[in-house]
């Protein structure tokens, strides 16, 4: 197994360099530069300044160097300077990491705990009343865009009700302490969380109800339970550890998309997460923060894949043996 | 009150005074009201974009950051509603009898926040090393020298005469903030780490910027006006999505918002509740319009007959209605009729009339062949929401005479890239925004000098005109105001006649405020203004 381990992480590098290089090729054919975005923000209309600026920011040399000297850079773990913030590349984005990743270990736990307990319960009382509804609900959050249940969410338990607020991560001029900010946190959590969440509950249901219905059928069960095992211990010792392997491989999915999926969800919550500054940083063409954030998300999605297979093996002990 | 009443209620205001109210619910602005100031409180604000790249952009930085920084950095001088200059870190600005220098004399006294005082060796770094190299290197093209006499008296030099209102737009503009010599003489002003923690003469102090959610503002307890600021704390807050901000406003986590916080439908909705006041005021001086651009480059689009045509088959008020939500007017000329200095409304204008755009086409020699008359590639810049729809309307009403259209509504660094450097269009549809003053900004989208490769909100249409450069050499040094306003009107007069470009409609900014915040929208750019006067009555 480590074995398997040091191979998984001897291929990140090679991935690395893919990554830097394809995705600035990308930038460098997309039209549009950084330089033009800013002067135009900035509403720069002087020659001298933009020649200027184009000096600064290293836009004067050709695009090959452009990439040589970011390879250099990033050996150096030196991520570059973003002109957009004002600050160095890797301060930027470890500013805004942490919310994203609260966001979506709160959610992915969110979507887990509701999913596959509901997936559980609709396989189990197969065919009834809870059965329907809980389908139905599947359906219903899986095809509501997040944004809009984001919405609807916040006009009623934020304007409405005035429970909770309407966005942000902490209240301005919040409680101090430790306990204190948790819960500001916490609260402001809710909200964009749990409309994350659902959206993946709704997926993880109704893949746990379908797994769970074919284990039911193997012989393995039958065997169980005509050993006279109780029907709670079959469903969660035998059924429930064979059913969770398709749940797990889709949570090693979207592990990956921590920096795309919530993109909307921030947006609607104003949370200061990854999701906007990437957005932002595309939509500028602010390249350096671009890649910066592919270099470091391709390095999460890899050790999350890795995370993944271990999980696997812990399931079903016969994957190692293959 | 409809949208249509209200239409003719800002034609009944002519003369630039714009509409005071927004769904029928008359404003009560600051002091005017009878009441007396109260200190202390929480003010949180936002405006209808995103975070800035920095609390401080040295070359301007566009809205957001000119939105923060100018709660921080002052001006030598302010704008107000009037057009009437007021002094802010300079007492007086006055010109010599040639107009080729000007005593400027500073506000003694003066503070930075950290505790250094401000004198006349502050301005004269500003002059020289930040406003002529960095944010107004255009504008002040004649200025050759700058010195302090003593240490609030400072004397600006310059090779050609300066206009009065011109030079004090400039100190009272977007580009005439005043930064501290001491943090940043010797280091690039441009990546000083100082931007995202600003220090400055303001009534407000930074506290915390938490990037991605907002920025904290405090009490300058050193100000020079010992009586502001009103407000306690001012905060500045960030929502990605203008629907949140319609919520926050309703869930009361949101005091004001500046410049369209919300959608327009929001606006009027929000304002039915009677918990928040709408208005139009504090934007005279940077006003906003929609433009059509023709590239001169390009064979039928650079004659002039043809521009006029294509003029009179689009529907201003249609623009202004329905894809402004009422927000917007129909433009009648190049230069918005909020300019109460400058605007001409005697020049040629282009009624909507689709069969006489169709009659000059075919007098232009472009009949109808095949059911067309001729291709042309639109690009709509993708900035903005309503230029999308803009560029959908444009495309229809063309087709309406017989033009073939094709359509582009590219995202905003390729709109800029294919209008700005690649010239890469037939009519371009984009945006202008400009101060009351109309050299530089306005001017360079027609002289031959404002023609420049790769600048964006220039003259990217490529027109060229004898008379037009002469008119505007004139107006940037005519010292006398009368004969100033003539050449300005003579200068519309002849855009509006070739219409290399023209305005569609004039865009109306809007503030929303809870009806409990007070001092507000006094300003020509209220925006950018400290806010030391704005507080809360609650």
């Amino acid at each position: 197994m480590q074995r398997i381990l040091l191979r998984r992480l001897a291929q990140i590098v090679p991935l690395l360099l893919g990554v830097i290089v394809l995705n600035f090729a990308l930038i460098q054919l997309a039209p549009g530069s950084f330089l033009d975005v800013m002067t135009a923000e900035q509403q720069v209309s002087d020659p001298v300044l933009i020649e200027r600026l184009r000096v600064l920011y290293g836009m004067d040399q050709p695009a090959i160097v452009q990439l040589g000297k970011y390879i250099w850079s990033v050996l150096t773990l030196d991520f570059g300077f973003s002109y957009r913030q004002n600050a160095p590349v890797l301060d930027v984005i470890l500013h805004h990491l942490p919310a994203t990743v609260i966001l979506m270990l709160a959610s992915i736990a969110i979507a887990l705990i509701v999913g596959v307990t509901a997936g559980v319960i609709a396989a189990v009382k197969v065919n009834t009343v809870w059965d329907n509804l809980i389908s139905l609900g599947a359906v219903f959050f899986f095809a509501a865009p997040t944004f809009w249940l984001g919405i609807m969410m916040t006009v009623l338990f934020a304007v409405k009700l005035g429970w909770l607020p309407v966005g942000g991560m902490r209240t301005i001029g919040g409680p101090g302490g430790v306990m204190a900010d948790t819960l500001d946190v916490g609260r402001h959590l809710l909200l964009p969380a749990v409309s994350l969440g659902l959206f993946y509950a709704a997926m993880y249901a109704r893949v746990m109800r379908a797994a769970m219905l074919e284990v039911f059928r193997l012989e393995f069960v039958r065997t169980a339970r005509a050993k006279g095992l109780s029907s709670a211990g079959v469903v969660i010792k035998h059924v429930l550890r064979n059913a969770l392997l398709p749940v797990v491989t889709l949570l090693g999915l979207q592990l990956g998309t921590v920096v795309g999926g919530s993109v909307v969800i921030e947006a609607v919550f104003s949370w200061p997460g990854i999701g906007s500054l990437m957005l932002d940083s595309v939509m500028s063409r602010n390249y350096p923060v671009v890649l910066g954030v592919m270099v470091l998300s391709s390095l999460i999605v890899a050790l999350a894949n890795a995370a993944v297979d271990l999980a696997y093996f812990k399931l079903d002990p016969r994957i190692r043996a293959r | 009150m409809s949208s249509l009443s209200r239409r003719n209620l800002l034609a009944g205001t002519a003369g630039g005074v714009l509409a005071s109210v927004i769904g029928g619910h008359s404003l009560a602005f600051g002091q005017g009201a009878g009441a007396t100031p109260k200190r202390g409180g929480t003010l949180t604000a936002t405006w209808g974009g995103f975070e800035p790249q920095s609390l401080f952009v040295p070359p301007g930085g566009g809205s957001s950051p000119y939105f923060t920084s100018t709660k921080v950095h002052e001006r030598l001088l302010r704008l107000n509603n009037d057009l009437g200059f007021e002094p802010v870190l300079a007492l007086e600005v006055t010109a010599a009898e040639d107009f080729m220098s000007y005593i400027i004399k500073l506000r003694p006294n003066v503070t930075w926040h950290d505790g250094k005082p401000f004198t006349a060796d502050d301005v004269v770094f500003n002059a020289l090393n930040y406003w002529k190299t960095i944010s107004a290197g255009v504008a002040l093209k004649a200025l050759v020298g700058a010195e302090a006499v003593d240490a609030t008296t400072v004397r600006l030099a310059f090779d050609a005469a300066v206009p009065d209102f011109f030079l004090k737009s400039i100190l009272a503009g977007k580009s005439g903030l005043v930064i501290p010599r001491h943090l940043y003489d010797g280091r690039d002003i441009l990546t000083n780490p100082v931007n995202n923690a600003p220090v400055g003469t303001g009534p407000f102090k930074v506290k915390e910027w938490v990037r991605g959610s907002h920025v904290e503002f405090s009490r300058n307890e050193r100000y020079w006006d010992p009586q502001l600021p009103y407000l306690d704390r001012l905060v500045i807050r960030w929502w990605r999505d203008p629907a949140s901000r319609s919520a926050a406003f309703e869930a009361g986590q949101l005091d004001i918002g500046v410049f369209n916080p919300t959608p327009a439908p929001d606006i009027k909705r929000l304002d039915a509740t009677g918990r928040f006041d709408s208005t139009t005021k504090g934007y005279d001086n940077s006003a906003w319009v929609s433009t059509i651009e023709f590239n001169s480059r390009r064979d039928i689009v650079k004659r002039a007959e043809v521009r006029r045509a294509i003029n009179h088959a689009i529907d201003r008020s249609f623009i202004a209605e329905t894809i402004f939500f009422g927000l917007a007017k129909p433009a009648a000329g190049p230069i918005p009729s909020s300019n109460k200095l400058f605007f001409n409304k005697d020049v040629p204008v282009y009624p909507f009339d689709v069969r006489k755009a169709g009659q000059l086409l075919d007098a232009a020699g472009f009949p109808v062949r095949n059911g067309s008359r001729f291709k042309l590639n639109v690009v709509a810049a993708g900035w903005f929401e309503e230029n999308v729809k803009l560029g959908q309307y444009v495309k229809q009403a063309l087709e309406d005479i017989d033009i073939t259209v094709d359509l582009a509504i590219p995202d905003r660094a390729t709109s800029l890239k294919r209008i700005y450097t690649d010239y890469d269009y037939d009519i371009a549809l984009s945006n202008n925004s400009g101060a009351v003053e109309l050299v530089p900004q306005w001017t360079q989208f027609t002289t031959s000098d404002g023609i420049l490769k790769g600048a964006a909100f220039r003259n990217a249409n490529g027109y060229s005109n004898p008379k037009v450069d002469d008119i505007v050499a004139r107006l940037s040094v005519e010292i006398d105001p009368k004969k100033r306003v003539a050449l300005a009107h003579e200068l519309q007069v002849v855009i509006a006649t070739d219409v290399p470009w023209t305005s569609l409609v004039e865009i109306e900014s809007v503030t929303v405020a809870s009806a409990d915040v007070r001092g507000h929208s006094q300003f020509a750019d209220f925006m950018g203004e400290s806010w030391g006067n704005v507080w809360l009555d609650r």
